[in-house]
Parts: structure tokens; sequence; C-alpha cells
């Protein structure tokens, strides 16, 4: 049991760390104190203030969420800003992944149909992915690890 | 028979005592959570992610998906160039009303009742409103504008207003009509007129946001930022010059619910219904009044008269005058309007400001006049003084920054 | 005009379902959201219930019928406007106190009322248990547990309308401290209000 609750810990302030670097990044990127980044699946473009600089700033919410619950009095305090910080990145995650969806349904400016092939459709998903996106499923596991604690608790 | 106050609450008190049974109640999840929303320093976090979340569904939805992903094929590469092939006559006058420009390749362009009015109410603003409506009934009925309320409670006293100012300003972010009606729930005379003033004056609406999503995508947050400063700047002196009290409330924190679906499609049937019946008719009349005043020269008599004012108090072209009498009648005519028009990036982020600042389109005027003839003549002065002064600082902030 | 009897006002604070009831009541679409001052006007409908009609109106939210505000006092007037019509006063039974206060003014002005305990599956939830039994014998109108976002006890209430009583407010005092012996009234019964006082 204690093993375990520190287990969780640790990976929470990973995440917590992971997500404030890659917050930060993009902020950075839109100042163009760094350059767009494009590492394997990873893509920072840091093209636009709104998606970058304010999203990223959510990111860096999120980051600061999951490492301040680790700081939290009380299993419920603790539970709920990590929980908070994990949907902070769904907020990004989320808005990224319907941006390429509203994308991808129509067949864009030049092809004379209105809407697009399947192909083009499964096609506007591949990667390069955003680092909210990337984070997405081990932001999940926070609440695999709410739920186990419940039924512990049961 | 009428008791004391205090009587009456020792009443409640009695009565309460012998039915209520509280049991104990445990705290979940959902309570923490919902308490960290409205803790300032987590819950700035939230509204600034709420934000976020809000602004990027509406313009994926409204602006990729459906005007650009469609609507824009649909009208310029199909109805526009029917049009202009069935339609006989191109030197005609009522080709020149219902059709516009026979040469337009856009339907923003061309101008004519069919087809720039026609492009801007369904093409544009329809899916602009629907989207914004599907996600602030969802706010509505969550239960998180009334936490909004509780965060921004500070900010709203600086400007003679209290934190629950937030409701109509929401609420006017989708349409004035609602907003003006809704700041009934503010205490005193100030407060409203404060209110009414800033949401007429300041606050742009669903339909106009869309229309700027459209047309002017890099330059909206400009916009919203020079309307932003505008409504805490003039906000602040209004609070100074206008008599009255500020009364402090405790803001009513209902708990949080999912919301109903059945409610949700119901308000959002409503207020389509509502947007198809009274806007799209507006908008297709406006750009019909327009073209006959622009035939009459009437437009151009203007222009010549206001060059002075606008080019150089403002530093906007004089044909800017077109759009702001339209402006009277829907704002998110106005701004189509504009973006034909040839203009450097911040003369265009001047003219669509002044485009915002400047009267309130007619149907809020409607429902202010309802509200009191006397709040909205004082209304229709400050808002004057607003335009002339904050036209002539914005094209100060851009002579200074050296791009105007 | 229509029959001063058959009308039916519906008050309550800001936030207690008000809205949403009326809509279960009528079949109307008055506007419902979870934040308090969503009525800022007052919406009108129609209720039938066994051969009955009623017209209901839905007032703005309020906490007492001293008003504060613009919308408040859209209330106030609706009940000064309407001296003949029925009060459905809706408390929200999580908050029972503050609903009180509204409905015990009501009963002074002499208002015949009955009295919806709105949102009572939240009041479930949170294992808050209101005595609707004795509520109702120390008010001495109606007492109607409902919840107008799942439709519970909607009927109930329905039913209920034409037996809203006036009450009076000493006696109320005194079966609060829980002298329930005063003088009986003509039909013998304890003024609980469930009778409709025939």
């Amino acid at each position: 049991m204690n093993r375990n609750t520190s287990m969780v810990t640790l990976y929470i302030g990973l995440l917590g760390l992971v997500t404030l670097a890659f917050g930060l990044a993009d902020i950075l990127a839109w100042a163009g104190m760094i350059q767009s980044v494009s590492i394997g699946v990873l893509e920072i473009a840091g093209d636009d203030f709104f998606r970058w600089a304010w999203g990223g700033a959510v990111m860096v919410f999120g980051g600061l969420f999951m490492l301040g619950s680790l700081m939290s009095p009380g299993t419920m305090e603790r539970s709920a800003k990590a929980i908070l910080g994990a949907i902070m990145v769904w907020i990004i995650a989320g808005t990224d992944i319907f941006a390429r969806l509203c994308e991808s349904i129509p067949a864009g400016e030049e092809a004379p149909e209105f809407f697009n092939s399947v192909a083009g459709f499964i096609g506007g998903f591949a990667p390069p992915y955003s680092a909210a996106v990337l984070l997405l499923p081990f932001t999940l596991v926070i609440v695999y690890f709410l739920f186990n604690r419940k039924s512990d608790e049961a | 028979m009428a008791l004391p106050v205090q009587e009456r609450w020792d009443l409640v008190d009695a009565i309460a005592r012998k039915t209520v049974t509280a049991g104990i109640y445990r705290q979940n999840l959902g309570d923490v959570l919902g308490d960290l929303t409205v803790r300032p320093l987590t819950g700035i976090a939230v509204a600034v992610a709420v934000l976020y979340a809000f602004w990027s569904i509406f313009s994926s939805f409204a602006g990729t998906l459906v005007t650009d992903g469609f609507m824009v094929k649909a009208f310029d590469d199909y109805w526009l160039p029917w049009l202009q092939e069935v339609w006989p006559d191109p030197a005609s006058i009522h080709y020149f009303l219902f059709v516009g420009d026979p040469l337009a390749e856009n339907c923003f362009e061309a101008f004519g009742m069919l087809t720039s009015g026609l492009f801007v109410s369904i093409g544009v603003v329809l899916p602009a409103v629907l989207i914004f409506y599907l996600m602030m009934t969802i706010l509505e009925d969550s239960g998180y504008l009334p936490r909004l309320a509780v965060l921004m409670d500070t900010v709203f006293h600086r400007i003679g207003l209290h934190g629950y100012a937030i409701v109509p300003t929401i609420l006017g972010l989708g349409c004035n009509v609602p907003a003006v009606t809704a700041t009934r729930v503010l205490e005193t005379r100030k407060q409203r007129f404060i209110m009414m003033t800033l949401l007429a004056i300041f606050i742009p609406c669903g339909a106009q946001l869309g229309v700027m999503l459209e047309v002017i995508p890099d330059a909206v947050g400009w916009v919203m930022l020079f309307l932003l400063f505008g409504f805490g700047i003039f906000g602040f002196v209004l609070d100074r010059i206008i008599p009255g009290s500020n009364p402090e409330i405790l803001i009513d924190v209902p708990p949080y619910h999912w919301p109903l679906w059945k409610n949700v499609a119901k308000k959002l049937v409503n207020r389509t219904k509502s947007f198809l019946k009274d806007a799209v008719p507006f908008v297709l009349f406006g750009v019909l009044a327009v073209n006959v005043l622009y035939l009459a020269g009437v437009i151009g008599a203007l222009a010549d008269l206001f060059e002075p004012l606008f080019v150089t108090w403002f530093g906007v072209p004089k044909e800017t005058v077109g759009p702001l009498i339209a402006a009277f009648l829907r704002k998110d005519l106005a701004v189509a309007q504009l973006s034909a028009i040839a203009m450097t990036p911040y003369q265009m982020i001047t003219a669509v400001v002044l485009v915002s600042i400047y009267f309130p389109c007619v149907a809020t005027f409607v429902v202010m006049l309802r509200e009191g003839w006397k709040e909205l003549a004082a209304a229709v002065a400050v808002l004057a003084a607003t335009v002339f002064v904050y036209g002539g600082l914005i094209h100060a902030v851009g002579i200074l920054m050296g791009v105007a | 005009m229509t029959e001063p009897s058959k009308t039916l006002l519906m008050v309550g604070n800001p936030n207690v379902g008000k809205s949403a009831l009326f809509n279960r009541l009528t079949g109307g679409d008055a506007v419902v959201s979870n934040y308090p001052g969503t009525t800022v006007d007052y919406t009108k409908g129609l209720l039938v219930v066994s051969g009955r009609e009623y017209g209901v109106i839905d007032a703005p939210g309020t906490y007492s019928l001293e008003a504060r505000d613009a919308a408040e006092s859209v209330t106030v007037r609706l009940i000064s406007e309407n001296p003949g019509a029925a009060v459905l006063v809706i408390l929200d039974a999580t908050r029972v106190e503050r609903g009180l206060y509204l409905a015990l003014e009501v009963i002074e002005r002499g208002r015949p009322a009955v009295i919806a305990l709105n949102m009572i599956d939240a009041a479930r939830d949170r294992r808050i248990v209101v005595d609707t039994h004795m509520l109702q014998k120390i008010l001495g109108v109606p007492v109607v547990p409902t919840s107008a976002v799942t439709g519970e006890g909607v009927r109930d209430l329905a039913e209920m309308i034409r037996k809203a009583q006036k009450a009076d407010i000493e006696k109320v005092r005194a079966r609060a401290d829980g002298r329930f012996n005063e003088p009986e009234r003509s039909g013998g019964c304890a003024g609980c209000g469930l009778c409709g006082g025939c």
C-alpha cells in the first residue's frame, strides 16, 4: 500500500514536470526564443499566439496543478488537483483533436468535391502531434489511479 | 398582518428546527473540484482554460469546418456564378441591388442582397451563433457562470459593478438583446446604466465574432484586446462620474450538475429559431438599404462630409462611412463590408473596433429603449464621446507603435 | 378578465427551479439555466388539471418581497397586481430556511398558498431530510416534494394546486412552538391544509 502510494506520487510528479516543460516550450516557441520543434511524432509550431502562448499557459497551469497536488493536505484535495491538472491537458488535447477533425472532414479549398475521401480524412490525423495529445494517454493513468484507490477504500 | 424581519427569521428558524434534519454529508471529489474553480489561484487558471476551449472550439467549428470547409465553396463556386449567369442585365439597378458587382469572384465582394446578404447570414453567422449558443448553454447549465462571477468580483468592483455583471457580459457575447434585459439582476440604477452602456459599446456579439473570425482572423486578438481595454477604461471613468452606489452582494453559487441534453437542445433550437427569424431578414434588408443609399449618393456625400474626421482623427479611409451606416442595422454585416475595403492591417483593426463601439444595432437599441429612454439617451451621449475619444486614442497608439 | 382564483403565481428564491417546474406544469418553454437570475421577466402559461384551468405566471426569483433589484420588483409587482391569485411558493429542499422566509411573507399577506419542495432529489443526495408532513402541519398549507428535473411529484403538485390555503401567521407561530391545540376550524381539522379547508 505504502509503496503503491509513493509510486503514484512519483508518477504524478514526473508527469507534472513534463507537462510544465512542454507548456513552457509552447510559449517559448511562440515568443521565438526557441526554433519550432519537430522531433519524431512531436511538433511545436509556435506559429500563432492563441494556440501556443495561451494554450501553452494552460499546459503550464496543468503541470503546476499536478505538482501542486503533491504538496496538498488531504487525499481529496490531492486527487482533485491532480484531476484538474489532467483536465487542463485534456482541454488542449481535446481542442487539438477537434481542430484536426474539423480540418479533415471537408475536402479542402482546391478540391472540387465537398467531402474529403476516407483516406484523406484518416490522413488528417497522421503525426506529428502536439505535446498535449501525446500526454493525453499518460494523464488517463491518473484517473485509473484514482479509481483504484476508491476501490481500495471501499 | 406582517411580522418584523427579525421575528420572521426567528419563526423560520423555529420551523426549520422542527422539520429539517441534515445528515452527515461527506464531501466528494466533485465538491473539491468545484471549490478549486472558485479559489482565486486555481480558479483563474481554470477560467483561462475554459476561455481557451470556448474560442478554440468556436473557431474550429464555425471557421474551419462549416464556413471555410463548405459554405465558401458552395457560395463562391456555385451560388455566385450561377446567379451572375442567370440574373438578367448586369448593368441594371436590380442587378446591383440583388447580385451586386458582376465581376466579383467571391460573395464578400459582390455585395448584393442575395449574394453577400445570404452568405454573411447563412454561411458565416449561422454556424457561428449555433456553436456559440451550444457552448454558452453548457456554461449556463453546468453552473460555471456564477463561479466566474465570484472570481471576477474584485475586478468588476473597480469599474463600479460587481461580479454578477459577468452574466450580462457573457450573454452579450452571444447577443446584446438578452444581455440588456439581464442587467436587471444588478441592484442600482448606476450599475445598470454602466453595464448597459459598456455592453452596447464594448461587447461584440456572436454574429460579429463569427464574421471577424472569417474576414480578419489575424486581427481578432487585437480587436478584442482594444475592446477589453476600452471596457476597463470607460468602466473606470463612468464609475467615477456617475452618482450612485455599488453595493456588495453575496453571490449564490449553485452546485455543478451535468447539463440536461433536453434542456440544451431546447434552448439551442429556440435561440437558432429566433436568429433565423429576427437576424437574417435584418442582414438582407441591411444590404439592400446600404445599396439603395449608395445609389442615391447618400453614402458618397456622407463620406465626403466625414472625411476629415475619419482620415485625420481616426486614421481610416473615408469609405468606411458605408459600413458604419450598415452597423446600425447589423454589426456582422458592417464587418463583412469593411473587409472589402482596401486598408492597412492596423486601419482594419481600428475600423473594426470603431464598428463595434459605434452605435448599438437596432435590436439592442429597441430593448434599451424599453428599459428606459433616459438611460438610452445618456448611453448614446456616452457612446458618441467614446467613439470620438477612443477612436483617436487607437489611432494615436498606432502612430506611437509606428504602424498607422 | 380571467377569474381571479384561477391565476397561479410561481414565486421562490433565485435558481430553485421555478422555470423548470413551470415548464413541467404548463409544457411551456421558459428559459432554464443553472445560475440565479436567469428569469428577469415573467412568462405566462396554461395548466389544465382535473378539469380546471389555471393561468400560470413564472415570476423572477426573489429573496423577499422587498425588492432589491429590477428583476425582483417585477415579482413584487406581479403579486400586488394579482390580488386573487393563488401563490405557489417554490423552496429549494437543500436550502429550506431562506425559502421559508419568502413563504412566510406570502402567508402573512393572506394569500392562498401551496408549497413545492423542489430539488428533493438533490436534498436526498446530500442526506438532508425534510419532514414534509410536519412542515405542512405547521404552515397550514399543502407542501409537496418535487423534482422538476426528474418530474417527480409534479403530478401531485398539479393536483394540490386547487387546495391552496390561506394561513394565519399567529397560528403558524403557535404551531411552530409546538402548540397544536388551538381552536379547531369549521370542519374540525388539524389545519394541515390537505383537505383544502372544506
